[in-house]
């Protein structure tokens, strides 16, 4: 993409991401391979595929909780390539720009569900802690937790901590949300809390990617769907024509599995 | 009996003083020694080679000198070169000492045993290293070590009875010295025993009872 034709490297206004040539070697150990993606805004975008794929790595590489080895990620306008380490300052940036809610939720568990999502708007935003705590009670109303506030984590169901870690990553107005496998550890009851807040922040035009193994999310509300194996990209497209119509063997036959069960 | 109840009565309040001593040197050997640990258990994670140098340096050699010898190295040692303490000062630094290099390997795996989704967390919300450090892994930290770091606070009460060596007035000098007077040594000394129980075995009892409320925000 870069200077093809002459002129000098532009991303369109409407990108948020994207990865060019993107690798991870762990050692010798190759997880990510000449990796190509592109996320405009308001898309919400479903990787799925075989576990060890690279999937959450890649996912994880975008906010640069691993730092790619080879190639380039621009997210939210920050350019950060393997040759060379992130600032700090770009690091902040980007991750304040990028949301992430993880399998494991990752709630502080010595911190209210309040101050789990104020915390981090005081800190990393400067917001005074009143208007914190009034962006967080009116996010967890939109994520049906208003009377949670004042209790701790750990007395909060699976289902609802994960809602908590969506509102604590949407406090600090992210360009893009990244979900890594956000339902996997939730049963499946619980999981659709979740996937009902995911698909309303889809609606609302949050742009998103989401590593999954929900097959009827990937489906219905994202709008392209990525399928990975062994590091590299095996098919990607619009959602429908992917999930029913898959062209390679290998997408066909992890197509089949998850869908034949 | 009444001759032993008559006797200890008699002398409680000389016991008492070095009662007094004794909390006090132990107080200050953990009210400074406590936070160095902690800047210590900091400081052998520094990426700095330099700073995780030096602290190891402290450490070990806090670890490795037994606390007696720390005594008399700050109370006799130290004015050959030409620093002179008095014999709290000294009880106190070389106190300190000993806790800060103990407490920081006790606080050290009270930090490492904060789950790395907490680290990754931290960073994913875009704490900087040292918010990450203050509001995230620090707090949860020292709640895995507090039991730990009480236990040997409690460590510390007992083992100023060595400040004995440098003529520190505390309650085992105090014994030691009516006994000195009296030859009432025996019992004497259980008074000071019964006076170490009176103060070490509630403290442990509230130990026991911090220790449960702490884990109640955990899983």
């Amino acid at each position: 993409m870069a200077n093809e034709n002459g002129r000098p490297k532009v991303v369109e206004r409407d990108e948020i991401v994207r990865a060019l040539n993107v690798g991870k070697s762990f050692g010798t150990h190759k997880v990510l391979d000449g990796i190509n993606l592109t996320v405009r805004s308001g898309e919400v975008l479903a990787i799925i595929g075989p576990s060890g794929s690279g999937k959450s790595t890649l996912l994880r590489c975008l906010n640069q909780l691993e730092p790619q080895t080879e190639g380039s990620i621009t997210l939210a306008g920050i350019t950060i390539d393997a040759r060379k380490a992130a600032t700090k300052k770009q690091l902040t940036d980007l991750r304040r720009s990028a949301g992430m809610v993880f399998q494991s939720f990752n709630l502080f568990p010595h911190l209210s569900v309040l101050q789990n999502i104020s915390l981090p708007q005081q800190r990393v935003l400067g917001r005074p802690k009143a208007e914190a705590d009034i962006r967080s009670r009116a996010l967890l109303e939109r994520v049906g937790l208003a009377s949670k506030a004042d209790h701790y984590p750990v007395r909060c169901s699976g289902g609802q901590q994960q809602r908590i870690a969506i509102a604590r990553a949407l406090a600090l107005d992210p360009k893009i949300m990244l979900f890594d496998e956000p339902t996997s550890a939730l049963d499946p009851e619980l999981g659709l809390e979740v996937l009902a807040v995911m698909k309303e922040l889809a609606d609302g035009g949050m742009t998103m990617v989401v590593v999954t193994h929900e097959m009827h999310f990937a489906e219905t509300v994202s709008n392209r769907v990525m399928i990975m194996a062994d590091g590299r990209v095996l098919e990607e497209g619009p959602s429908q024509s992917i999930m029913r119509d898959p062209q390679t063997e290998r997408a066909q036959r992890f197509l089949q599995a998850v869908k034949n069960r | 009996m009444s001759d032993l109840f008559t006797f200890w009565l008699e002398n409680l309040p000389t016991m008492i003083d070095g009662l007094i001593v004794s909390l006090e040197v132990t107080g200050v050997a953990l009210a400074v020694g406590i936070p160095l640990g902690l800047l210590l258990a900091l400081g052998v994670q520094s990426r700095t080679l330099a700073v995780r140098w030096a602290t190891m340096a402290v450490v070990e050699i806090g670890r490795g000198a037994p606390a007696l010898i720390m005594l008399q190295f700050f109370y006799f040692g130290l004015p050959q070169a030409g620093v002179s303490l008095t014999s709290f000062s000294a009880a106190a630094f070389a106190l300190a000492w000993t806790t800060s290099a103990y407490t920081s390997e006790i606080i050290r795996a009270g930090l490492e045993a904060v789950p790395y989704g907490q680290k990754e967390a931290a960073a994913a919300v875009g704490f900087t290293h040292t918010d990450a450090l203050r509001y995230i892994i620090v707090p949860q930290g020292l709640r895995v070590a507090a039991p730990a770091l009480l236990g040997f606070s409690i460590l510390m009460l007992q083992a100023t009875s060595l400040c004995f060596a440098i003529a520190l007035p505390e309650l085992l000098s105090q014994a030691y010295m009516i006994g000195t007077n009296t030859f009432q040594y025996l019992p004497i000394l259980i008074l000071a025993g019964i006076l170490y129980a009176l103060i070490c075995i509630p403290a442990t009892i509230a130990v026991s009872l911090l220790e449960r409320s702490l884990s109640r925000h955990t899983a």
